[in-house]
C-alpha cells in the first residue's frame, strides 16, 4: 500500500489542473469541466505571485511540448501550467506518507527561481545568438536548454519539485491526464469522477462522442 | 447524552462529563462500539477525540484537488504537534481517525488465521475462532458498507452474501483477471467499503480514484458514523481533548475517571467519569495511555499486571513485483480497484510454514513519459511522445503484491520514550517492532515461496518478471500491545476486550490482535470492537 499510494501521488501531481487543456478534445471540455464541479485551483492566502515572463515561458514550451498539440493546443498548456504554478503553496503540509509518524512539507516556492531562470536563458540567448527566444529557432532553444536539464535524469518526476522551469513545464503536461489521452489515443479521463457503470468498457478512441 | 457537565468543587476549575460510557479515540473503532451501544442500549455515551473536525464531505472536492495537484494533505491539521512517536504509527488525531485517510480494503483474516498454533504448531491461537468472529465481520461490513464479490468459499467463507454487489472490475483488470485464469490460482475482486448502491444515505462511487480522500461520500470513513449519532442525540462527542490518564477508584481496582486537557483551555483540566470505559484509540495509542497511567497500585502501569501491555506487536511484512505482459491495457480507468486471492492464506496441510495473499493492480511502472532514453539521450516534445507510446502500444506492467504474516516477539514492544515528550510534558510512545525466531527462520523460505509464485503467473500471461522488491520491512496494519487471551499471564485484555486487571476498562480493535495476518486489518479491527460491545451491553442500561 505505502508503494502504490506513494506513486500514485507522484503520477497524479499536476493533472488536475490540467482538466482545462483539452488540445486534442476539445468536445469533451465542457463536460469534463461539468463533471469535475469546478476543481479550480486557488491559493488559501492573498499573495499575488510574481508572473513568470509569459514570451520566454511560451518559447520554452516550443521546445519542450510536443508540435503535435498544434499552437492552441500548446497555448493551453501553458495556461494550465501558469495556473498551477500561481495556486501552488509553498512549504504546504504534504499528504501522510503511511505509517511515517513524521509530517512532511512540500518545499519553498520555485517560481522566483523559475522566473530568474526565463529572465537568464533570455539574456543567454541574447548574448549567444543576438535575438530573443522567441526569435531563436526551436533546435537553438534546445541546445541552451540542454546544459540546465542534462542532470535531471530520466523521469520527468512531480512539477514542483522540477530544478528547472522548462523541466516543470514538461512535467506538468506530460503527467497530465491529457497527454496519457494523448499518447493511448483513448478516452481514459484518469481520475475525472464518472459512474461505475462502463468502467468495464475499452475507453473509447479520442474524438469519440464522450 | 451524558449527564451535565459541572465544576468540580474544591479544586482548581475543574470540568467534569459524566456518563455510562466513555469511549477514548473518535476512530473506526470508536464509531463502531457508539453505533453498536447507541442502537441497543440506552447508555449515555461520550466519545472523546484529542483532535478536532477535519473537512466537510462538501469541502474535500476542493482538497482533493490541491492533493492531486500538488500532494498536499487532503486533510489538514489533521494532527497534533508534538503528539507523535517513534516508530511505524499513524499520527492521525482526528475525529474519524487514521480512517479519513484509508482506502477502504475490508478483506477478512481467514480461519487459520485464529489458529497459527493448533494447525501449523507457530506462533499463537486467537482465544476466538473465525466462527466466533464471523458474525461481527458480517456485522460490520453492514454498518460501513462494503461491496465485494463472493470467493470460492474454501477461501472466503461467508454466512451470507456481502451487503452490496461487487465494484466493477475496469477494462485493464478484466484482461488480468482472464490471464490469471490460465493458472490455478483464483482471483476474485477485493473487497471494498465503497458503495455501489446507495447505503446510509451515502452515495453511490464515482470511481474518483482518489480513495484517501473520496469527495463523494461513497467511502465510509467514521465521521459519517458520528455525526448520525449526533443528529440522534445519542452521543456527546468532545472534541479536541486528549485524555493524558486514567484514575482508579479508592481502594479499587475499577477506572474512575479519564483526565484530560482540553486544548482549548488548556487551563481548565476536564474528568471524564463513567460506569464503563473503552480505549478505542488505535494500536499506539492504547498501549500508551495505560502505560502513562501508572500509579502505585499499578507502578508499571494499568491492566499490566503481568506486564504484557505494550508486548506483542504485530503487523505484516510483503513482498511486491512489477510483471511486464503482453497485452494493452489502460491504466487510469479505475486505479483504486484490484484482483485478490486469498488462496495461499488457507493453505492446508504445509511440510513448512508460510501463508499470504496476492493481490494484483494496473501500473505504470516502465510506462510513464521519460525525458531521457535509455541511453542518457535528452529527449524533446514529439519524442517523448514516441517514446511513451513505444512502451505502451503494446505491452503493460501488473503489479503483485502478497502480504505474508509476521508472528510476533514477545518483545516486539511499545514503551514510554523517555528521550520524547509532548508539549505537555508526557513521554510519547516507541515501538521497537521485532519478528519472533520463528518468523525470522521462515523468511528465506517465504520469499523463495511467494517469489516463485509470482514468476509462475508471469509465465502463464507470456509475459516476464521486471522485477521483485526486495521484502518491505514496513509493519503494515499493525496491532498488538494489549493482545487477547484466556491466560492473563500471556494476555491483557479477554475475548472480549475486556481488561484482565480493571472489570470496566475495556481495550477495542487493533491492540487486542494475537497475530496480523495476511490482509488488511481494518475490518478484523471492527469486528473485534463489536464483540467487545456485546459484552458491555450486559452491564449497561438497556434502551
Amino acid at each position: 500500500m505505502a508503494e502504490s499510494r506513494r506513486t500514485f501521488l507522484k503520477q497524479s501531481a499536476a493533472t488536475v489542473a490540467a482538466v482545462s487543456l483539452t488540445g486534442c478534445a476539445p468536445e469533451a471540455a465542457g463536460a469534463r469541466a461539468a463533471e469535475t464541479g469546478g476543481d479550480a485551483l486557488s491559493r488559501a492566502d492573498d499573495a499575488t505571485p510574481v508572473p513568470l515572463p509569459a514570451e520566454t515561458l511560451r518559447a520554452v514550451a516550443e521546445a519542450v511540448l510536443p508540435d503535435e498539440l498544434g499552437e492552441d493546443g500548446r497555448e493551453r498548456a501553458v495556461r494550465a501550467f501558469e495556473r498551477w504554478s500561481e495556486a501552488l503553496e509553498p512549504v504546504a503540509e504534504l499528504s501522510h506518507a503511511y505509517l511515517v509518524p513524521e509530517i512532511r512539507y512540500s518545499g519553498p516556492d520555485p517560481r522566483p527561481g523559475w522566473v530568474a531562470q526565463l529572465d537568464g536563458i533570455e539574456k543567454e540567448c541574447e548574448s549567444r545568438h543576438g535575438v530573443s527566444l522567441s526569435d531563436l529557432g526551436v533546435s537553438g532553444r534546445r541546445e541552451l536548454l540542454v546544459r540546465p536539464l542534462a542532470d535531471t535524469g530520466p523521469d520527468l518526476g512531480a512539477p514542483e519539485n522540477a530544478d528547472h522551469v522548462a523541466l516543470a513545464l514538461a512535467a506538468h503536461f506530460f503527467g497530465s491526464a491529457i497527454a496519457m489521452d494523448i499518447c493511448y489515443g483513448r478516452s481514459i479521463r484518469r481520475e475525472l469522477c464518472r459512474s461505475i457503470e462502463g468502467a468495464e468498457d475499452e475507453p473509447a478512441p479520442l474524438g469519440a462522442a464522450p | 447524552m451524558s449527564r451535565a457537565a459541572s465544576p468540580a468543587v474544591g479544586r482548581a476549575a475543574r470540568r467534569v462529563v459524566e456518563s455510562d460510557v466513555c469511549i477514548i479515540g473518535g476512530g473506526i473503532t470508536a464509531a463502531m462500539v457508539a453505533e453498536r451501544l447507541a442502537e441497543r442500549t440506552g447508555a449515555s455515551i461520550t466519545v472523546v477525540e484529542a483532535g478536532g473536525r477535519t473537512v466537510a464531505l462538501g469541502e474535500r472536492s476542493d482538497t482533493r484537488a490541491r492533493m492531486l495537484a500538488y500532494g498536499e494533505n487532503p486533510w489538514p491539521n489533521d494532527h497534533i504537534r508534538g503528539q507523535t512517536g517513534t516508530g511505524a504509527m499513524y499520527n492521525s488525531m482526528v475525529v474519524g481517525g487514521a480512517a479519513m485517510h484509508w482506502g477502504g480494503a475490508v478483506p477478512r483474516f481467514s480461519p487459520e488465521d485464529f489458529r497459527l498454533r493448533s494447525l501449523y504448531g507457530v506462533a499463537s491461537d486467537w482465544p476466538i475462532s473465525f466462527d466466533d468472529i464471523e458474525p461481527y465481520y458480517q456485522e460490520a461490513e453492514e454498518r460501513i458498507g462494503v461491496a465485494g464479490e463472493q470467493g470460492p468459499p474454501e477461501y472466503d467463507p461467508r454466512s451470507k452474501p456481502y451487503p452490496m454487489p461487487p465494484l466493477p472490475l475496469s477494462y485493464s483488470l478484466e484482461r488480468m483477471r482472464e490471464w490469471t485464469e490460465r493458472t490455478d490460482i483464483p482471483f476474485w475482486t477485493q473487497p471494498w467499503a465503497r458503495n455501489t448502491e446507495p447505503w446510509q444515505g451515502r452515495n453511490v462511487c464515482r470511481r474518483c480514484d482518489t480513495c484517501f480522500v473520496c469527495p463523494t461520500g461513497a467511502k465510509y470513513t467514521p465521521d459519517f458514523s458520528f455525526d448520525r449519532l449526533l443528529a440522534g442525540g445519542r452521543i456527546d462527542l468532545v472534541t479536541r481533548t486528549l485524555v493524558r490518564r486514567l484514575r482508579l477508584e479508592p481502594g479499587s481496582d475499577r477506572i474512575a475517571m479519564a483526565e484530560a486537557i482540553d486544548r482549548d483551555a488548556p487551563d481548565e483540566p476536564v474528568e471524564f467519569r463513567a460506569g464503563t470505559f473503552v480505549i478505542a484509540s488505535g494500536h499506539a495509542w492504547s498501549s500508551h495511555l495505560l502505560l502513562l497511567s501508572a500509579n502505585p497500585r499499578f507502578p508499571n502501569g494499568l491492566a499490566n499486571r503481568t506486564g504484557n501491555v505494550g508486548r506483542y506487536m504485530t503487523a505484516h511484512w510483503y513482498l511486491a513485483g512489477f510483471i511486464d505482459l503482453p497485452m494493452r491495457l489502460y491504466p487510469g480507468m479505475f486505479v483504486y480497484n484490484s484482483l485478490l486471492s486469498r488462496r495461499f492464506a488457507s493453505p492446508g496441510p504445509l511440510d513448512r510454514y508460510v501463508r499470504h495473499d496476492l493481490r494484483l493492480w494496473e501500473s505504470t511502472v516502465g510506462r510513464a513519459p521519460k525525458i531521457m532514453d535509455d541511453d542518457g539521450k535528452l529527449l524533446w516534445g514529439d519524442e517523448i511522445m514516441a517514446d511513451w507510446r513505444a512502451r505502451t502500444e503494446s505491452e503493460s506492467t501488473a503489479r503483485i503484491r502478497a502480504y505474508y504474516d509476521l508472528l510476533p516477539d514477545r518483545d516486539s514492544r511499545l514503551t514510554l520514550d523517555p528521550a520524547r515528550a509532548n508539549e505537555l510534558g508526557d513521554p510519547m510512545p516507541r515501538i521497537d517492532y521485532r519478528p519472533a525466531q520463528e518468523s525470522v527462520d521462515l523468511q528465506e523460505h517465504t520469499i523463495e515461496t511467494i517469489s516463485g509464485r509470482f514468476k509462475e503467473l508471469a509465465r502463464a500471461a507470456g509475459g516476464s518478471m521486471r522485477s521483485i522488491g526486495q521484502p518491505s520491512e514496513l509493519w503494515e496494519h499493525p496491532g498488538g500491545g494489549c493482545r487477547m487471551g484466556d491466560d492473563p499471564a500471556t494476555s491483557v485484555v479477554d475475548r472480549w476486550g475486556r481488561t484482565h486487571d480493571h472489570e470496566n476498562l475495556f481495550v477495542v480493535g487493533a491492540p487486542t490482535i494475537v497475530s496480523g495476518g495476511c490482509a488488511n486489518g481494518t475490518l478484523t479491527f471492527c469486528a473485534l470492537s463489536l464483540m467487545s460491545a456485546e459484552e458491555m451491553e450486559n452491564e449497561l442500561p438497556s434502551a
